[in-house]
């Protein structure tokens, strides 16, 4: 009945740095989303946001553990999980040769939407993005503004039912951060089950649904706002995630991060 | 709107929507990038016609100069007056031709400095016997002098090699003075009185029975290999440098990775994109080729006048397939294993080497395709399309030639197709292995350290002096064979009784290695034979080979020490030991056997062996997988090779062609399995038949 779009169990992934030696990047992580829903993870750089968000989106494999989106598992059936789903990061860029309407052709086509209906998806999303005017322009000759647009139409072009949006405003303007926003809300409102990962408190105290504090590649606790709200007795979210990744100095903690 | 996307695709390079949606972009791509275009499309076009003008250029430039080049000469010495005479009797006779009017008299007092100074072409110094004794002793190049004529005046040319009017006018001064002192002696001989019957001497005469096509040919077809793998190479890599390395540079990668489409489809699409190029950049050349010179367009000048054929055309542009396929692939793999675009120029100058030196083949003298050249890819293309446009072809060489370097072509796929799953080369970390080191690690880079031995046994055999068979043995077997395993063992921390897979086997064994050793010689001898029916192996090489292999100065006792025990231990502690161990899980036992037997094979550098001994290791590679061990394959290597050279020694004919020896000797290798089958004992950590994945690790909903 009621089966989550994505689910993680015991989702772990072990790096080998040639400084650190053996990195658990992201160790142990059980994770849900449901439809409708935005699961905010939220954790400092390093902390193992985007390798799980990778390890979903199969472009790397787990360690061990295992994790399924629309029922199937990352590992057995790579390619229908990604069918699934959206990705959209700040490294997610387009190719700059072809104009908006190629763009959005050539990924409808990858993600094996069907073939017949491919234009009129296309012509659907040129109009409800509103980049008509530009959509036979090259995308090296657009505007930052303009490629962010036709990249969530490509995130978005095969219809998948889950989304995953890895720190999507860390580049962006104000402007466009507050676009993107409405937008993944809007998502939000047609039934998608979204994963967004962030290190700004704001932005998941406000769009976020529920929320995931990440820290050393461990999920420390999963909530909506008031129940994170409700057993720490704190109420800004980023006293909550201090106290969480118990981060006494976060000035030292950013350090040894970046280390 | 609901789809669910379809099953996962099988590993198979298919024409999918996916496949040829990455083929149009990255098509589009190339054709909207107007330098790309330039470097890919248009410099091919041009290059060729315009080598040919070049070519033909210089070469009426050549003629041109020559016709009126005159060569200045002066004459010194003590016998000047007659060389002087001697010197305008040539210019009488050769009066009528107004080309060879060409010696012009200077007058200089230091011939010498003239010469060095290029105020003089050449100048002949007369010397009395005395002098040449003089400057015979002072020479200090130690020049073969002719001393058949002592006592008689010499006459020295000297000219300057490095200046070609030099070179040439003092190669035609002795022509002439030959000629010319002929003639003299013969009326000399006629006027003394000496008889001369026409059937006493023999006039020698020189034709050249090589058709001018062949000539020509012989000439084009060296360079035509090399000329277009450098354009395939300049013009596909742009393509394929923008194409993996680019993505990840500017961020489209991840992109890509995460649509529905597989990596296969992915690498497929880059691949056929990359192909289209070169498959264009060689269609223009061979077109060029028939344009050019087949329809006579431009005539070529002596350089590179070859009737070029439709047909002709046609051939050359399927011989060249596969080098297409494997050059497209190579820069692919180039691009994807680089990090970053930058990494990827960084690596491409050592890429091109490395795929140019090949073509270099057909320049080596007289090389035939049928050597071991057949079994390198490129190189073999390049010899084949040399003898292809001389015009003699050895049809099953060039066709095994056109295979391996096809398949040649389907590995290198296969390895950017892992390259996309390799999410190392995607995310820029270190691998488990890589990191850890030892066992997992040698399992990964086992095929690259054959290949370094291969190129290391390559040089050693072919630099070492073959004074005594001996120390030849004992180094390019002995020792290469012995350090490998053991500095294998050592780096990669592996236990030795597990890598050489030294344990006992169970005793029936023996008695099944007994009787299968000499079986298996005859059986391979039979298949020697039958080889040698597919493709004819000269029987003076055959011939060559075992006289080097078995001098009659060495007794019998110590050719069996070093060509059967030490081949015995060290050849299988290499194959049957760390290469077996190397690739245990990345075959089935069946697979192990033929691709451990062929890699063996491939250890024989003679063409004609390689067959037999691939057979010989691929019995040697089942017999270690029954029994776990690797003294039963020492025993049968040392027995197979112990009897050969015993029965080599002593003359001993066996097998010959009758079909009673092979049928009996393959009955005998069955019985002998079947007994080392009945006492066997598998070799461990084997890969299991099916993938091990637990069923009950599924989905729990």
């Amino acid at each position: 009945m009621n089966k989550p779009p994505v689910r993680t169990q015991g989702l772990t992934k072990v790096f080998y740095d040639d400084n650190r030696g053996e990195v658990r990047a992201v160790d142990q992580v059980d994770l849900t989303c449901q439809k409708g829903e935005i699961l905010g993870l939220l954790g400092a750089n390093g902390a193992g946001k985007t390798t799980t968000l990778r390890m979903l989106s199969t472009v790397l494999q787990p360690t061990a553990g295992r994790a399924w989106v629309m029922g199937h598992e990352v590992r057995d059936e790579p390619e229908r999980v990604r069918g699934s789903l959206g990705f959209y990061s700040a490294s997610t860029a387009l190719y700059p040769k072809i104009t908006p309407r190629e763009t959005l052709r050539f990924f409808a086509r990858m993600n094996r939407y069907p073939s017949d209906q491919v234009d009129d998806r296309v012509e659907e999303l040129v109009r409800r993005f509103r980049i008509q005017d530009y959509a036979d322009t090259r995308v090296e000759k657009l505007s930052s503004g303009m490629k962010q647009k036709v990249s969530i139409a490509r995130t978005v072009v095969h219809d998948p039912p889950v989304l995953i949006f890895d720190e999507p405003t860390v580049a962006l303007d104000v402007l466009n951060a507050i676009e993107l926003r409405q937008f993944i809300s809007q998502l939000r409102g047609e039934g998608k089950a979204i994963l967004f990962s962030t290190h700004i408190m704001s932005e998941a105290e406000q769009l976020c649904d529920r929320i995931a504090i990440i820290h050393h590649g461990e999920i420390l606790a999963t909530g909506t706002l008031d129940e994170l709200r409700e057993t720490t007795g704190l109420h800004y979210l980023e006293e909550i995630f201090v106290r969480y990744a118990q981060v006494d100095d976060p000035v030292q903690a950013a350090r040894e991060n970046l280390r | 709107m609901k789809w669910t996307p379809p099953r996962e695709s099988v590993p198979t390079l298919r024409l999918t929507p996916a496949v040829r949606a990455i083929f149009g972009l990255e098509i589009r791509s190339l054709l909207r990038d107007v330098r790309t275009v330039l470097i890919s499309v248009v410099l091919p076009v041009l290059l060729l016609p315009a080598l040919f003008l070049a070519s033909s250029w210089m070469e009426d430039q050549r003629v041109e100069r020559e016709e009126a080049r005159t060569y200045r000469f002066a004459v010194t010495g003590a016998d000047s007056a007659f060389a002087a005479s001697l010197m305008d009797q040539i210019a009488a006779e050769s009066g009528e031709e107004a080309t060879d009017r060409r010696f012009l008299p200077v007058r200089t007092d230091d011939a010498r400095a003239a010469l060095e100074r290029a105020l003089l072409d050449l100048y002949v110094e007369t010397l009395t016997p005395q002098e040449w004794e003089a400057v015979e002793a002072a020479d200090t190049l130690n020049l073969e002098m002719p001393d058949q004529y002592a006592g008689a005046r010499v006459f020295l040319i000297r000219f300057h090699s490095s200046r070609t009017a030099s070179r040439e006018g003092a190669d035609r001064l002795r022509e002439h003075l030959a000629e010319v002192r002929t003639a003299r002696r013969d009326s000399m001989l006629v006027a003394a009185g000496f008889p001369v019957d026409p059937e006493m001497v023999a006039v020698v005469e020189a034709r050249n029975v090589a058709t001018d096509q062949a000539v020509q040919g012989a000439r084009l077809g060296r360079f035509l290999t090399l000329i277009l793998m450098g354009l395939m190479l300049l013009g596909a890599s742009a393509v394929a440098t923008d194409t993996l390395a680019g993505e990840k540079e500017r961020g489209t990668l991840t992109t890509l990775l995460t649509t529905a489409a597989s990596r296969t489809e992915i690498i497929t699409g880059k691949l056929l994109a990359i192909v289209a190029v070169a498959l264009a950049i060689a269609l223009i050349q061979i077109l060029n080729l028939w344009v050019y010179l087949g329809l006579g367009i431009i005539d070529a000048g002596a350089g590179f006048a070859v009737t070029v054929t439709p047909t002709l055309a046609l051939s050359l542009f399927v011989l060249f397939l596969p080098v297409v396929a494997l050059t497209s692939g190579v820069l692919l793999l180039t691009s994807a294993h680089a990090r970053s675009y930058k990494e990827a120029q960084l690596v491409l100058p050592a890429v091109i080497l490395g795929m140019s030196l090949p073509t270099l083949a057909p320049f080596l003298p007289d090389l035939s395709l049928r050597s071991a050249i057949m079994l390198v890819p490129i190189a073999n293309v390049a010899v084949g399309v040399r003898d292809l446009l001389i015009g003699q072809v050895h049809g099953p060489s060039l066709l095994v030639a056109w295979l391996v370097t096809g398949a040649a072509a389907t590995w290198v796929t296969a390895r950017c197709i892992r390259a996309l799953h390799d999410e190392e080369l995607i995310t820029g970390d270190t691998s488990r292995e890589e990191f850890l080191g030892g066992p997992d690690l040698f399992r990964k880079r086992v095929i690259r350290w054959f290949i370094v031995l291969w190129a290391v046994k390559v040089l050693v055999d072919f630099n070492l002096p073959v004074d005594d068979l001996r120390v030849a043995v004992l180094v390019s077997v002995g020792i290469v064979f012995l350090a490998f395993p053991l500095i294998v063992i050592w780096h990669f921390r592996l236990d030795p009784k597990k890598a050489l897979a030294l344990r006992m086997p169970r005793p029936g064994v023996w008695l099944g290695v007994l009787l299968g050793a000499p079986a298996g010689l005859v059986a391979a001898n039979f298949a020697f034979q039958l080889m040698d029916f597919v493709l004819p192996v000269p029987t003076e090489l055959v011939e060559n080979f075992g006289q080097v292999l078995m001098p009659e100065t060495i007794p019998v006792w110590q050719l069996v020490l070093f060509l059967a025990l030490v081949p015995g231990i060290v050849e299988e502690l290499t194959f049957r030991g760390v290469l077996l161990h190397g690739l245990r899980r990345r075959f089935g036992p069946v697979g192990l056997a033929l691709v451990v037997g062929i890699i063996f094979g491939f250890f024989h550098f003679q063409i004609f062996r390689i067959p037999a001994t691939a057979l010989l290791g691929v019995i040697l590679t089942a017999v270690t997988l029954l029994s776990g061990s690797i003294f039963p394959a020492i025993l049968w290597h040392t027995l197979n090779n112990g009897l050969a050279v015993y029965l080599g020694a002593r003359g001993v004919e066996f097998g010959g062609e009758s079909w009673w020896w092979a049928v009996g000797s393959v009955l005998l290798l069955a019985l002998a399995f079947w007994i080392i089958w009945r006492s066997r004992t598998p070799y461990p950590d084997l890969r299991s038949p099916q993938p091990d994945r637990d069923l009950d690790d599924r989905d729990p909903d």
